[in-house]
């Protein structure tokens, strides 16, 4: 069976002019499997949310091959890359990223609702998450009135209203205070065990100790290790 | 705080955000142009004749005179007669017939053509302005005068004098305007001798009193009293007489060019306020910024001011050339009008107009700039972009709930009540476009179909006229033999006019009579019906004003001892230079004067024939003893849709770089959420749909505001333009617009805002998710 993710010899440099620019993703070659939770460690600009943005399909490498669910990735439209998301990505970022004008219902809903699904469909799936996660009780609620790690649930059931195979977290506790942060963490854990396939960005060895089953070390935009890790959820 | 860290900010703001001083400069450019353009061609409008009559000095009177009657010496001292201030002259003149072939029609056209011999076009008096080639120097040579009526012959052209033994030929080397009319033609003085001209000459005069009727009068007195008797011959012609003919053809056009330069002035404010109100607030954090660092507000309001002015005083410099270039044609068509050679744009209306306009953009600019400058740091940088709390959620939602749209739509429909503001300036300045846009092609409609009616180019585009006097009872027969066997002819009626005094008016009424009915001859109905009977007559506008009667009145109608009381049966849309008219049957003008003859025929020709042919081929069947002339639509018309149609374009211009603004604003300002849209799977098209159709939901209302809006300006303005030129106005001139018309114009509003939006919003589109992603 062939692995969700496969990246091979995947490079990005952001000044594609000048032949000495650094390499943000150096030659990077990995695989993530169905199932499985890894988290991609690193130090500040090692590139390891480059690498993400380039397994979403939100960048190009500039050399390379990205591949998803057998989807070659890199060489997608813009219009095909916003598709291939729809069906195959979720994405929880740092800052939430939530539409501050829209309630969390509608937050929730949008993915579902520029894929085209039924209303009443999405509708069932938006709340169906919000049960889920423990926040139905703010859908009507606008984002500015949520907590961090409220905030972060809503993001986390957008990134999910689609059913995607892939759930990408960028440095998903980075911005929440330590209670708030288990919490998320916890909840990506039971998603995980429920089969969703995840890859974490952090640069929090701890957290990617307890909540990935490997975890890829990434140094000035390679991959520095690519080792096993904990998976055990409790703090040591 | 030194000036020049203040210059220093500046200009890295500027050069920071080219896009935004791009179209602060395009803003100004397109405004300080319209505004340019319309003050120019209003002011052009108000006093073309005076300013070419001063610049060329005309003559403020032109006699004949019989040389053999009297003597150089006698005429010189007329030129030192007291409060004669110039003279030019004395120039000889001969009247000859004439063959001329014009370009594109087959034939040649038989006219009389009087020539007046001069060896210079300059002078102390009537300065002729040369538009075309070279002056006469030698026999063999012909300087055409350009004139509202003059026939379009070009430098090249040859002219044949039929009239005299050899039939010499003359080549046109040149084209000259003279401001008062003075001739039809000039030649070296050499060629009027070689012609064998009969004697006359001409006198040109201008006097130290000329600015009033009597003033005139005493002046033509004195110069009368200087002569010998029976020297003068004809009548002396004034230049009050040509003012007054010009200034009552433009006079109408005033109104309607107002009307867009004060539509051109609304816009450009709104847009202006527009700008910079979005560009402060878009540089809002970077203000904070220099805050922080140590700039004084008072140095941030001006560092910000000069960052819109920069690209301001660019744009308005550029719109001022842009205005005088296009003035140019529009001027040139006013100068042909009014037979004044060349019209320039006023040299005031071009340094004053883009000053204005710079202090309009400073003042609009300095405004949201103090708010940016009492504005904590703290604040500034917090508060810089993000749309203000609350405003607009409540739209999202509500849009969001409607069934089948999609959602892409729905967000973009909403994203105007984010910034009330804003959205409030843009919508004004498309409902202005939208309305130029309306108003426009109605006034271009109404101006077409006023320019048929009148010039009866469509319906009579041929007539058929002695040069002097009525036609002779053998012409007549002739004439009618002539047209019967001439291919081409659809109609034709004899016209008779005459002028009659009525007791109580200051001029004589002039009289249109045909023998039988006159509907086809293309002149149109304000109100009533056409006269059936000899006692029954339709009158123009200007003579009800003038007698105070309306349609259904009856009026006595005096010539000499014999008196006719007449019902008024309709109004005629007819403009004369503000002079009453009546439309008569030649019964009831025969029972009023007796034994008049037929001035001319009106012809009116079948579908698809060429009416210069059928002119040319007419006059050589008739000879060169009469005139055979075509009926063409009068300049001033042209010169009136052409920029009735330049000034829309620029307003529609103005209008979508308003949208333009507002758009790039919105995508700045959320530039993040947009990151964050494509992030979750909305496509480039999805995109594209919502940036445009946050602006399109501004146009739709903007489009459906403006059609009431321009109908009813319309509906108000050519009336008002009617009666600048002494006249109602038909319905057809008011009634243009058909409902297709409507439903293509509903959607203009529309299309300008998706035209300002589509190039953001495929920028926008086009752009990398994780670019979007990475901006603040």
């Amino acid at each position: 069976m062939s692995p969700l993710v496969q990246l091979e010899h995947v490079t990005k440099k952001y000044d594609n002019l000048r032949v000495d620019a650094a390499a943000a993703v150096d030659d990077v070659s990995a695989a993530v499997a169905e199932g499985e939770a890894v988290a991609v460690m690193g130090p500040s600009g090692s590139g390891k949310s480059t690498l993400l943005n380039l397994i979403a399909a939100l960048d190009r490498p500039t050399g390379g091959t990205v591949r998803v669910a057998d989807v070659r990735v890199d060489s997608l439209s813009e219009t095909g890359a916003a598709r291939f998301r729809r069906r195959h990505i979720g994405m929880i970022f740092q800052f939430f990223n939530l539409l501050e004008d829209m309630t969390v219902a509608d937050n929730v809903l949008l993915p579902a609702q520029l894929g085209g699904q039924s209303r009443r469909r999405a509708r069932a799936r938006a709340t169906e998450l919000l049960d889920r996660l423990q926040i139905s009780r703010y859908a009507d609620t606008y984002p500015a009135r949520l907590s961090g790690g409220e905030r972060q649930r809503v993001a986390i059931a957008r990134a999910l209203v689609n059913e995607p195979p892939l759930l990408l977290a960028d440095e998903p506790t980075g911005a929440l205070d330590t209670a708030n942060g288990e919490a998320i963490g916890a909840l990506l854990l039971e998603l995980n065990a429920a089969g969703q396939t995840l890859i974490l960005v952090t640069h929090n060895p701890d957290l990617a100790q307890r909540y990935a089953h490997r975890v890829i070390q990434i140094v000035d935009g390679r991959v520095a290790d690519d080792s096993p890790a904990g998976l055990t959820g409790a703090r040591p | 705080m030194r000036p020049a860290a203040t210059v220093r900010a500046a200009w890295h703001g500027l050069t920071g955000r080219p896009l935004q001083a791009i179209i602060i400069g395009l803003v100004a450019l397109a405004s300080t142009a319209a505004s340019a353009l319309a003050l120019g061609m209003a002011v052009e409008a108000n006093a073309p004749f005076d300013h070419a009559f001063a610049r060329d000095r005309g003559a403020q009177v032109a006699i004949t005179v019989d040389t053999a009657r009297t003597t150089p010496a006698r005429l010189a001292a007329t030129t030192r007669l007291p409060g004669v201030t110039a003279a030019a002259g004395p120039f000889p003149l001969t009247e000859v017939s004439t063959a001329i072939t014009l370009a594109g029609a087959a034939g040649a056209l038989q006219q009389q053509v009087v020539l007046t011999g001069r060896a210079a076009p300059g002078g102390p008096v009537d300065d002729l302005a040369l538009d075309a080639g070279r002056w006469a120097t030698t026999t063999g040579q012909v300087v055409w005068a350009r004139t509202r009526t003059s026939l379009p012959v070009t430098v090249g052209q040859t002219i044949t004098v039929t009239s005299v033994p050899g039939s010499p030929r003359l080549t046109v080397v040149g084209v000259a305007t003279s401001v008062t009319g003075t001739a039809q033609a000039w030649v070296a003085p050499a060629e009027i001798t070689a012609l064998h001209g009969p004697g006359v000459a001409e006198m040109l005069y201008r006097f130290a009193s000329a600015g009033t009727t009597t003033a005139m009068a005493a002046d033509i007195s004195s110069i009368r009293a200087a002569l010998p008797a029976g020297a003068l011959v004809g009548t002396p012609q004034s230049y009050l007489t040509v003012k007054q003919q010009a200034a009552a053809q433009v006079a109408p056009f005033t109104p309607f060019i107002v009307a867009f330069g004060v539509i051109a002035l609304v816009m450009s404010v709104m847009i202006v306020v527009n700008v910079v109100s979005g560009a402060v607030v878009s540089g809002t954090r970077r203000i904070g910024v220099l805050k922080s660092i140590g700039f004084t507000p008072s140095a941030v309001v001006a560092a910000y001011v000069l960052q819109v002015a920069l690209p301001a005083a660019v744009g308005c410099a550029a719109g001022a050339v842009l205005g005088d270039l296009l003035s140019e044609p529009l001027l040139s068509l006013s100068a042909s009008v009014y037979g004044v050679g060349v019209l320039l744009m006023p040299l005031w209306v071009v340094v004053t107009v883009p000053l204005a306009m710079l202090a309009l953009t400073g003042v609009a600019a300095l405004a949201p700039a103090l708010r940016a400058g009492r504005m904590s740091t703290v604040q500034a940088i917090a508060t810089a972009r993000a749309p203000r709390a609350a405003h607009g959620y409540a739209a999202y939602r509500l849009l969001g709930g409607v069934p089948a749209a999609p959602r892409a739509l729905t967000i973009g429909l909403a994203a105007p009540f984010a910034r009330p503001a804003r959205t409030f300036l843009t919508l004004a300045a498309i409902l202005f476009g939208a309305i130029a846009v309306t108003f426009g092609v109605g006034l271009g409609t109404s101006v077409s179909r006023a320019a048929a009616e009148l010039s009866g180019s469509a319906t009579e585009p041929v007539q058929i006229s002695p040069p002097a006097g009525a036609l002779t009872a053998a012409q007549q027969r002739a004439i009618v033999a002539a047209v019967n066997r001439q291919p081409g002819t659809l109609h034709y009626t004899a016209e008779t006019d005459d002028q009659l005094a009525v007791p109580g008016l200051a001029d004589p009424i002039s009289v249109v009579s045909y023998p039988g009915p006159a509907r086809w001859t293309g002149w149109t109905l304000i109100s009533g019906g056409w006269y059936q009977g000899a006692r029954q007559v339709d009158v123009n506008t200007f003579f009800l004003t003038a007698t105070g009667t309306r349609v259904g009145d009856t009026y006595t109608l005096t010539a000499g001892a014999r008196q006719e009381t007449v019902r008024i049966d309709g109004e005629v849309f007819d403009v004369q230079g503000h002079a009453s008219d009546i439309f008569m049957s030649s019964a009831a003008l025969a029972a009023l004067v007796p034994g008049l003859g037929a001035d001319q025929y009106d012809v009116s020709l079948r579908p698809g024939i060429n009416a210069q042919s059928y002119a040319n081929a007419l006059s050589a069947r008739l000879g060169p003893r009469l005139d055979v002339t075509t009926t063409t639509g009068s300049p001033v018309f042209a010169s009136v849709l052409v920029l009735d149609a330049v000034l829309t374009v620029l307003l529609i211009a103005v209008a979508g770089l308003g949208v333009l603004n507002t758009a790039v604003l919105q995508i700045r300002e959320r530039a993040h959420d947009l990151g964050v849209f494509k992030a979750i799977g909305m496509t480039p098209r999805q995109t594209l749909a919502m940036v445009v159709s946050s602006a399109v939901g501004i146009g739709v209302i903007a489009g459906l505001i403006a059609i009431p809006a321009g109908v009813a300006l319309h509906r108000y303005l050519v009336p008002v333009m009617g009666h600048a030129g002494g006249t109602n106005v038909p319905g057809t001139l008011l009634s243009v617009y058909s409902p297709a018309e409507l439903a293509v114009l509903a959607v203009a509003g529309l299309l300008i805002a998706a035209g300002g939006a589509l190039g953001p919003a495929g920028w926008v589109a086009r752009t990398r998710t994780a670019t979007a992603l990475r901006a603040e």
